[in-house]
């Protein structure tokens, strides 16, 4: 359970967030639109802490995140805008490195599985350089299947992806939820996906 | 002690004892220099070149007294969020830049007659130049990155860096000056001054404190008008 | 265990980089090399000049080329974001610093242990010497692996001014510059030797606690103001 009480957000004397108040229960999923500079990605930052709010608290499981950084950080999964992956190593490499660094119990099997699901197996030992864009974020989606967190934190997840990635996405959303995952996501387009909350941020004056 | 932290009290303070304070500074001024060129006797040794240090030693404190305070500043500023600190900061860092220069120009104007050269390889000169140095690296380093909020933070780290490794610097230059040349200013560091020359010593010394704190009210109120206009 | 982990993941992924771009280290070696030739162009071939100055020249040609390998640091990780993700596995930035300061010792400045023979034949210098200088290095090369984890966190935003970095790498370095030629100079009293090892060793110590917390730090405040 996620509980967002509250929270102010200003950057240079000019307040972007103004009382946001959110909750997100078990199979729940929030949908945040809302139009170019709003602060959507601000509020998903500060969800995930890399921001602090000037005020407002944010809660995990009735624990405030303040005190239990590490641990919250355990149960959550963050897609940015950017694509984290190293253009130096190969898709194989990143992989194995997400793997270790979340001490994930993933097989090998399971990852070539997937890999072929999206297309990029082909590409297992291939620099991520070569890549084109479309495919380095599949790859960096990848990451919410190696993490296997509670809470995905989705910044415009659907950006450069063809209708079939798409698809599988949504996938595996739908999957998640289904677990008692629970789903946060920006997007400018509106996905299928059954029983989904819109919050839609408006800009503060 | 609030309005230390605090602008609005820190711009009533300062409104409050800005005009008696340019007063005191100009009086002390006066006398100060009417002492230093006119009532002090010269050096037996140097003549009147020794007038220099009426300029010089004051100049040399400003400049160290003025790191100090950045220093603390930064200290506060990152311990306990406050931002006024990084306002004074860079507020007054070109304040010690210039008193740190006078000091290197007129000691090297002294140095002229005393040694023959304008610049000698001693030990308290080259750290006071290194002390200059820090300050320009400071100033360019808060002028280079475009957002505020992060430049005023990572130069208070570098502030408090560099005032953790200026007593390392000047040990080491102590240490390497000794090795590498004889101790050529052993007669300027007499173990004790004529009260005749400490008189207006210390005069200018209170005179460029208060000229150094008028210049700095200044700038710090401009500081904050400065982010308020943002 | 989980965060041993992490440590580990972050370690071996820092090794397999700089492999990849071993060219690029390689040339800062070169970049070493052809700098004491042009040295030795600036000021002849005189033997007894080059064995009196060869150890400053070293030290200042290694702080040199130390200041090329800035960007190295946290620059790529922090511009795709990769930082956070790491610190979302469990490691503070100050851990991250000190990983990332292991791994640019072992690729960018172990290195110089095999390249300083060479240096020192180009320049003529006695062979006696090189021990003392060894043991310098050893130490030097971890004071100013730290200001330079300093002054690449504090640049991570500077988008304007790029010899910053070398700045302040050379103004803070100053001590290691000249303890670490001192030691050559005064290398006849074993004595004057051990006093001026444990000065550096003490600097080392006193880098060696500060640089995580301020590149932490610069990190931090650099990621929150993206």
């Amino acid at each position: 359970m996620l509980l967002v009480n509250n929270i102010y957000f200003s950057r240079q004397s000019k307040t972007i967030l103004k009382d946001i108040n959110l909750s997100l229960p078990p199979k729940g999923i929030i949908h945040l639109t809302g139009n170019n500079g709003v602060g959507k990605t601000t509020l998903l930052k500060i969800i995930c802490k890399i921001l602090n709010p000037d005020e407002g608290d944010i809660f995990w499981n009735g624990k405030n995140i303040k005190k239990n950084h590490y641990d919250f950080c355990k149960n959550i999964t963050f897609i940015m805008d950017k694509n984290t992956s190293n253009e130096n190593l190969t898709v194989y490499e990143n992989i194995i490195f997400w793997k270790n660094i979340f001490s994930s119990q993933i097989k090998i099997n399971e990852i070539d599985s997937i890999l072929k699901v999206l297309g990029l197996l082909q590409y297992r030992n291939t620099s991520t350089i070569h890549l084109s864009f479309g495919e380095i974020k599949k790859l960096e989606l990848i990451r919410l299947i190696i993490e296997q967190k509670k809470l995905w934190v989705l910044d415009e997840p659907f950006v450069g992806l063809d209708l079939k990635s798409v698809e599988i996405i949504l996938q595996t959303i739908t999957n998640h939820l289904d677990l008692n995952g629970m789903v946060i996501f920006t997007s400018h387009t509106l996905p299928t996906i059954p029983n989904i909350n819109t919050l839609n941020l408006e800009i503060n004056e | 002690m609030k309005f230390l932290i605090n602008p609005n009290r820190f711009t009533k303070f300062s409104d409050l004892i800005f005009k008696p304070l340019i007063y005191l500074s100009s009086v002390f001024l006066i006398i100060g220099i009417v002492f230093a060129f006119f009532l002090s006797p010269d050096d037996y040794q140097q003549g009147a070149t020794v007038r220099i240090m009426y300029i010089h030693v004051p100049a040399a404190w400003i400049a160290i007294l003025t790191f100090f305070i950045m220093t603390l500043y930064s200290i506060i500023g990152l311990a306990f969020k406050i931002n006024f600190s990084f306002i004074i900061n860079s507020a007054i860092a070109p304040i010690g830049a210039v008193f740190t220069l006078i000091c290197i120009i007129t000691g090297s104007l002294w140095g002229k007659p005393m040694w023959g050269t304008w610049w000698v390889w001693d030990a308290r000169l080259t750290s006071v130049a290194i002390l200059f140095l820090l300050y320009l690296i400071i100033i360019f380093l808060k002028n280079s990155i475009t957002n505020i909020n992060v430049s005023e933070k990572i130069t208070a780290v570098l502030i408090i860096v560099g005032s953790i490794n200026l007593p390392i610097i000047k040990f080491s230059v102590d240490w390497w000056n000794t090795l590498h040349q004889p101790a050529s200013i052993s007669k300027l560091s007499s173990p004790s001054i004529d009260p005749s020359m400490l008189r207006p010593l210390v005069i200018m010394t209170i005179a460029f404190m208060l000229l150094a704190i008028v210049i700095g009210i200044i700038r710090i109120k401009a500081e904050i008008l400065k982010r308020k206009l943002r | 265990m989980s965060s041993l982990n992490s440590i580990l993941g972050v370690f071996l992924r820092e090794l397999k980089i700089h492999y990849r771009s071993f060219f690029n280290i390689l040339s800062i070696f070169l970049f070493f090399i052809l700098s004491i030739i042009i040295f030795v162009f600036a000021i002849g071939s005189n033997k007894e000049l080059l064995n009196q100055i060869g150890v400053g020249i070293i030290w200042t040609i290694i702080l040199l080329s130390n200041t090329l390998s800035i960007k190295k640091f946290f620059q790529n990780d922090f511009d795709d974001n990769s930082l956070i993700i790491i610190h979302m596995s469990g490691l503070s930035y100050e851990i991250i610093a000190l990983i990332k300061m292991l791994a640019i010792w072992i690729f960018l400045q172990a290195p110089f242990f095999i390249i300083l023979p060479i240096a020192f034949l180009l320049l003529e210098m006695q062979f006696d010497n090189l021990k003392i200088v060894y043991l310098s290095f050893l130490i030097g090369s971890v004071i100013i692996t730290c200001i330079s984890a300093i002054s690449g966190s504090m640049n991570l935003l500077n988008k304007r001014n790029f010899s910053m970095g070398g700045l302040i790498i050379m103004i803070l370095s100053i001590p290691v510059i000249i303890f670490g030629v001192n030691i050559i100079n005064v290398s006849s009293n074993i004595e004057i030797i051990k006093a001026q090892i444990n000065i550096l060793l003490g600097i080392m110590f006193f880098f060696l606690a500060i640089s995580p917390w301020a590149s932490g730090l610069c990190i931090k405040i650099s990621l929150q103001n993206k």
